[in-house]
């Protein structure tokens, strides 16, 4: 199979990747909160909808007004993509209530009929991207290891088929080095961006690496990441003692 | 709704059962916070129907229905004139089942969603609004500050309240009902299924009442008796006292009467 | 008020820096100020070309208040690395404000930025004030780091580069190594002229 990529329009990102994500992949954002996972998410959906892909992002932890409103600050975010429905933004937590999900822990058929949904919408609005922010908070409301395995797996399954690239948000603590809450995430996912920070002279540097990515040649090296009004931008990081 | 009766001389409110009252020499005092302590098989939630079929009342029934306690008293002749039943026991029925009813089919959802209007309204950018549910424990404190509550109050059973919320809680708005009522000078009956929930809680609840009545069933050979005994009576302590009881058609009837004290 | 030291030292800026890629000027601290003035008639002779002025060693603020407004030289962007940092919380189209002269991988990116907005036909100037400061608040080594990348990068994409150490006497060994970097280097003395 050969596969196209998908730019994040994240310059150096990109060439790190040797042009952009291989589409239908699946990519784990981790970061603490705070740490620039939704921003990184929306600059891949926003990216894709100037170039005419459809995308949709799936929140879970914000709420709609809230989510749109801090979009607005950041210039690369334009309000007519989502008016016009290239972006569609989806509170989850309104499809939970719709499929009566409002228990903590979801069964195996509540899980599905999740699951299910997520599909439809996916195929319904024909998305060639999709973020689900945050995983964490998704699989916390599935019972065991195997339940969150299942979802990601067959969600990825199902989008990868689609040509549709995935970015699933997961929320670690902060100052830790791993890459899901629930340990299992990182090895269904086809790629993971850890999104951390380092110290320097008493300041906080972000910083972006490509920790994972299947079947592209790539780096490791750590970038410093800035947030700015431009988005997120990034140069490779200067070593630091 | 209600009628303030004028107070009179009299310091006591009637439990509407005579013998209990002359057991307490008059009835219970006026502004007492009452503790019923029972175990399953005395017959306490009789007890308690017959104390709100007397009098203004209102009663907070959290496992009975509204439909079950009047054909209870109906079945004893009770004519409960001036009483007011709020029914815990039905609204929690409604929700618990509302809920089930939702989970039982996330499949039968999903296949019943119309895609393009979830869609629509996940995207529609409005904050969620979920139906006010009353929060039961906060129903209770609301309506003892409202100060027209009537002379009698009863609470049956505080075991439902233990269930869904902490003790704690429980405990902090139980004093505002005792505080409110010492105010008002009513009467506040409050159950409790004795051993359900631990002895540390009952000694806590024993501590809080004014007054204790504990209801006992003792197996003798092949019949069982049944005591009622009044084990705190706060200022009163000559009222201490336990009577063997029987349950006839009628409802409580107090046997004999032996003084403690 | 028409300095001949001014007058001189933009004249040698302006022509060293024509010639050649990168130039660094050495001079002690009771010329910077006269140095600077030079720079700023530079930027002003050169109005049609875009300029990139990193200040690490005073604030914006401190510039318009020697030169007045600023909007006379709109072919110039700041880069103002330490008013943030030392609490001065001032806004400015015409500056940017990094949070710390520690994130000087910032620098970078408003760089490439700025110039990637310029017109094709402007030559691109990147003036660093300086070396020095940039000393105070890294570690050498990672001083030397960024400057090697910000050179490589100016060269690559055609840009000048004026960087400024100003140093009394013997020059600290990290600057010495960093300076023989650049294709041109002119000490100011007090004889100069």
């Amino acid at each position: 199979m050969t596969f196209g990529v998908c730019e994040t329009g994240i310059e150096e990102l990109d060439a790190q990747m040797g042009g952009g994500f291989p589409v239908g992949s699946t990519i784990l954002i981790v970061g603490s909160s705070g740490s620039g996972k939704t921003t990184l998410c929306m600059q891949f959906l926003v990216n894709g909808a100037k170039k005419g892909e459809k995308g949709v992002f799936f929140t879970i932890t914000e709420p709609l007004f809230k989510l749109t409103s801090n979009l607005e600050k950041f210039e690369f975010f334009d309000r007519s993509l989502v008016d016009d429905g290239t972006i569609t933004i989806i509170d989850l937590r309104i499809i939970f209530e719709r499929l009566g999900l409002d228990a903590e822990k979801y069964t195996v058929e509540d899980t599905n009929a999740l699951l299910g949904v997520i599909k439809d919408i996916a195929k319904e609005l024909n998305v060639k991207r999709l973020v689900i922010d945050s995983i964490t908070a998704l699989c916390y409301r599935l019972q065991s290891k195997e339940m969150i395995r299942d979802f990601i797996f067959k969600l990825g399954t199902f989008l990868a088929a689609k040509e549709c690239t995935t970015f699933l948000t997961s929320e670690i603590p902060p100052k830790t080095f791993i890459f899901s809450q629930y340990g299992i995430e990182e090895f269904i996912a086809d790629g993971i961006i850890f999104l951390g920070e380092v110290e320097r002279g008493g300041d906080l540097i972000r910083t972006l690496q490509i920790v994972k990515m299947r079947g592209v040649d790539h780096s490791r090296i750590k970038y410093a990441m800035s947030i700015t009004s431009r988005g997120i931008e990034l140069a490779p990081l200067l070593k630091t003692r | 709704m209600y009628e303030w009766i004028e107070r009179d001389e009299v310091d006591f409110i009637s439990t509407g059962i005579d013998k209990l009252d002359s057991l307490l020499e008059g009835g219970i005092p006026k502004g007492f916070f009452t503790l019923i302590l029972g175990v399953p098989g005395s017959g306490f939630e009789i007890l308690i129907k017959q104390i709100a079929s007397n009098g203004n009342t209102l009663l907070f029934s959290t496992c009975e229905t509204e439909e079950e306690i009047m054909s209870t008293m109906k079945r004893f002749g009770w004519n409960p004139e001036n009483l007011e039943i709020v029914d815990i026991a039905s609204e929690y029925a409604k929700r618990t089942l509302l809920v089930h009813g939702k989970r039982s089919s996330s499949y039968q959802r999903r296949i019943d969603l119309d895609l393009k209007e979830l869609i629509a309204e996940c995207s529609g950018g409005k904050p969620i609004e979920r139906g006010e549910e009353e929060d039961f424990l906060n129903m209770l404190s609301k309506r003892f500050t409202d100060s027209r509550i009537p002379e009698k109050t009863i609470v049956h059973s505080l075991d439902f309240f233990l269930d869904q919320y902490q003790q704690s809680e429980i405990i902090k708005t139980l004093h505002i009902m005792k505080m409110s009522n010492m105010k008002k000078k009513g009467a506040v009956f409050v159950s409790l299924t004795k051993g359900v929930c631990g002895e540390l809680f009952e000694r806590k609840m024993e501590s809080i009442a004014d007054c204790v009545l504990e209801l006992e069933v003792i197996r003798k050979g092949t019949s069982f008796d049944r005591y009622l005994a009044v084990k705190k009576m706060k200022n009163y302590a000559r009222k201490i006292g336990i009577a063997r009881y029987i349950i006839d058609e009628s409802g409580f009837v107090l046997e004999t009467v032996e003084r403690i004290l | 008020m028409v300095s001949t030291l001014v007058e001189g030292l933009k004249e040698r800026v302006l022509t060293s820096i024509s010639m050649y890629q990168s130039v660094c000027v050495v001079l002690p601290g009771t010329n910077y100020q006269d140095l600077i003035q030079a720079l700023f008639n530079c930027m002003r002779e050169k109005h049609t070309d875009q300029w990139v002025y990193i200040t690490v060693t005073r604030p914006f603020d401190n510039f318009v208040k020697m030169f007045g407004d600023l909007s006379r030289y709109p072919n110039v962007v700041f880069i103002d690395c330490i008013s943030r940092s030392s609490g001065i919380m001032k806004r400015d189209d015409q500056c940017i404000y990094i949070e710390s002269p520690t994130m000087l991988e910032r620098i970078t990116m408003e760089i490439k930025h700025i110039f990637r907005n310029a017109s094709e036909d402007m030559e691109k100037f990147i003036v660093l004030d300086s070396l020095t400061s940039l000393m105070i608040y890294n570690d050498p080594t990672l001083v030397i780091e960024f400057f090697y990348q910000l050179l490589n990068r100016a060269r690559s994409e055609d840009i000048h580069m004026l960087s400024l150490v100003v140093e009394e006497g013997e020059l600290d060994r990290h600057i010495n190594k960093l300076i023989y970097l650049n294709d041109k280097i002119i000490k100011v003395r007090d004889t100069f002229i």
